[in-house]
């Protein structure tokens, strides 16, 4: 088994910012702000976010911000509550939270707020329970969750639970480790895990696990390292991580590094790309590998980044 | 005859690029699927499609299309991605500077948001602002023939794009915008259902797509799910693997159950027995999959939740009273027939005649962790069964899970002590 790449994948990270000439990646900036957290979250645990100019990247992040408060995924698109997340998620990592008109986003986050208790993504209505997860995590983090209906947007992410004790986008839909991560995340923050049947989500997500070692997000599908850390954030959580294999899974995600030019697949053999690199580090970190910062399973940020959010260093 | 288009080179202007493209696209509103295509391929798929009166094709062309299939050269999709970006960021950006109220239809603005955003959603098929910008200019008509113009363009984003999460959101947005506003709300959802199935053919497992066709369920008539019900067996006996379609059962039985139960009071003991004869039916077709397709998890996850639901159910109803005593007799003897059936079940899957046969191996996994999960989720209802809760005792079930599926020994550990 190899080791993890630290250096190749630091350079990988900054090397992805520079690309401007392939198809591929210029029509996914529209998601440039996530690609921003998953890219520097990564650089922060790998302990290398010092190559990172902090001033050029929050006044990018301020040029995002909208008059309502949210933010875009790139400069001159328009707002979304899973790009507000990633600024204020970006932002605590360089402990620049106090850039932020705090009244303003939050105001606009708590604005998305349903009767019934959801979130809806922005202003055109979708609704999802990512939407909840985001809501709650981000107004932890500028310590205004006083600003919504916890008891109700609890009691939605419940109606939204399956039989088999996981838990799907809206009341009926199928359960999926991303969404798991989600409602499990949310309620953690909001001291509701009591909820949940642990033992009948835990056997769920470690049934996730798959001859290989890795982890897949649904029955029947292939092995992908981003579950890495959707089921296993999870799986820590309500406090059920002893039943996988850690290091059958931690051999999984190093086989799934490209060893020459750095970053992480989703399976070995795969294209490398920043969202796999960063669920592989960030699983790897869940998994106590060495050399690693510690990542929290619930605000997915450093746990040295969440302790100064809440005990003030 | 047949129409053909194409004949720009990489070289060519990205303004004029992306003024061809928009026009193939506004002279063939029929086009049914778009690729991105290496342009090697033109000269095969011309080939291949050909007919004598053909004219003979260019040597770099950009763009192919032809029976409404609309092929685009990868050579020149980033200067049409920036062209189209740059023009559709223009336009939305005038039209939000002047403000939908000051904007007349006709001037021109609209359609230059409209024709633009397509063409960008049609190469960067998750550009939300892209999918914005046309909510915004739609709501405003409140036109049906235009709403149902969204569901088209959501349909060529999809035909090369299946898991565009925005694509399967914008179709949501039009529903729930001429819910109430149209007759023919059931006949859409007729369509969107089979949108998702021709889509789910060829993306399997498609979480988007399936996500989409659970939420319509809510949306239907009691006729409409019964129908579905029927149409999606068939899909699913075919792909036993698709988890997605057999949770979409669940939500449709689950729906016919909830139904029931809010109509309880007046409904005679013959709805209940038409959802006993659904599930009873469901069980039994399981099992014979279970027994064709060795080592199925998606036909085994299914089953827990036909059994538990079952329990809960109908051995409830045991001690219902409003149960006429007839009825609750054979109920309460099939519970015990149902234990046993489950029992044999799992003694014909157990056994692994070779232990080189992975999918044997498997098929005793699931279904020894389908019988322990299933005592788990019914413990209530098995204590009060002597008979069969002796011959459930955790310890076989854990000696066979042991051999079979040593790996999750920390599981079995902790669940059965």
């Amino acid at each position: 088994m190899g080791e993890l790449a630290t250096e190749k994948h630091v350079q990988y990270i900054l090397s992805v910012e520079k690309r401007k000439d392939d198809f591929i990646s210029v029509a996914m900036e529209y998601l440039r702000m996530n690609g921003a957290y998953w890219g520097l979250t990564t650089l922060d645990l790998l302990g290398k976010l010092d190559a990172i100019d902090v001033d050029e990247v929050v006044s990018w992040i301020m040029k995002c911000q909208h008059e309502s408060g949210g933010f875009g995924g790139n400069i001159g698109h328009d707002p979304h509550i899973l790009y507000t997340l990633s600024a204020v998620q970006v932002l605590a990592l360089f402990d620049k939270l106090n850039v932020l008109d705090v009244e303003k986003v939050t105001n606009y986050i708590a604005g998305l707020q349903n009767e019934d208790g959801s979130f809806s993504g922005d202003e055109w209505g979708e609704v999802d329970t990512r939407f909840s997860y985001i809501a709650i995590c981000c107004l932890s983090i500028l310590h205004h969750l006083n600003k919504i209906n916890v008891e109700k947007a609890v009691s939605y992410i419940v109606s939204c639970k399956n039989l088999d004790g996981g838990f799907g986008c809206t009341p009926g839909g199928e359960s999926h480790a991303g969404q798991i991560f989600c409602c499990v995340g949310a309620l953690a923050i909001t001291g509701s895990l009591h909820h949940i049947d642990k033992d009948l989500l835990g056997w769920w997500l470690c049934e996730r696990q798959v001859k290989a070692g890795g982890l897949n997000g649904r029955p029947e599908k292939l092995p992908d390292v981003c579950y890495s850390w959707w089921v296993l954030s999870s799986l820590i959580m309500i406090d059920r991580v002893h039943w996988i294999s850690k290091e059958k899974l931690v051999k999984f995600i190093l086989d799934c590094q490209d060893t020459e030019n750095g970053g992480i697949s989703d399976r070995p053999d795969d294209a490398v790309d920043v969202y796999h690199t960063y669920f592989g580090v960030a699983g790897l970190s869940l998994l106590e590998y060495p050399g690693l910062k510690a990542i929290d399973p619930a605000y997915a940020l450093p746990v040295d980044v969440v302790n100064k959010i809440f005990f003030g260093r | 005859m047949k129409k053909k288009e194409g004949s720009s080179y990489p070289e060519s202007k990205p303004v004029d690029l992306l003024h061809q493209f928009e026009h193939i696209l506004e002279a063939d509103p029929l086009i049914d699927e778009v690729g991105f295509i290496h342009p090697s391929q033109f000269a095969k798929l011309t080939e291949e499609a050909d007919d004598a009166t053909d004219i003979p094709t260019s040597e770099c062309p950009s763009f192919w299309n032809r029976d409404h299939k609309f092929g685009v050269s990868t050579l020149v999709l980033l200067p049409l991605y920036n062209a189209a970006k740059l023009a559709f960021m223009a336009a939305i950006g005038e039209y939000k500077r002047l403000g939908p109220d000051v904007v007349v239809s006709g001037d021109g603005l609209e359609s230059e948001v409209m024709k633009h955003s397509r063409a960008l959603l049609l190469l960067s098929p998750d550009f939300g602002t892209a999918w914005n910008s046309r909510k915004l200019i739609v709501s405003k008509k409140q036109d049906l023939s235009i709403f149902m113009d969204e569901l088209l363009l959501s349909e060529l984003v999809l035909s090369y794009s299946p898991k565009s999460d925005h694509a399967w959101s914008h179709r949501r947005w039009v529903i729930k915008s001429v819910t109430g506003k149209c007759s023919t709300l059931q006949e859409i959802l007729r369509k969107e259902s089979e949108l998702v199935e021709k889509i789910a053919e060829r993306s399997k497992m498609n979480y988007r797509a399936w996500n989409h066709r659970c939420w319509l369920v809510s949306y239907m008539t009691r006729e409409r799910v019964l129908q579905e019900l029927k149409k999606s067996k068939n899909w699913a006996g075919l792909h036993v693997a698709d988890n997605c379609c057999f949770h979409y059962r669940r939500q449709l039985m689950l729906r016919i159950l909830k139904d029931s139960s809010c109509k309880q009071e007046n409904a005679s003991a013959g709805y209940a027995i038409e959802i006993y004869k659904l599930w009873k039916e469901e069980l039994h077709w399981n099992e014979t999959l279970i027994k064709q397709y060795i080592g199925r998890e998606a036909l085994w996850l299914h089953r827990r939740f036909l059994s538990l639901c079952w329990m809960k159910q109908f051995v409830t109803d045991v001690n219902d009273v409003s149960c006429n005593s007839e009825q609750k007799i054979s109920i309460s003897n099939d519970f015990g027939f149902f234990i046993s059936n489950e029992l044999q079940l799992l003694h014909s899957c157990s056994s692994v005649p070779n232990s080189d046969f992975d999918d044997f191996k498997a098929q005793a996994t699931f279904s020894a962790s389908y019988m322990l999960w299933l005592t788990k989720q019914s413990s209530e209802f098995l204590s009060k069964d002597s008979e069969h809760q002796e011959k459930l005792t955790a310890g076989n079930l854990k000696t066979l899970l042991s051999k079979v599926c040593p790996e999750r020994s920390s599981l079995w550990d902790s669940l059965m002590g």
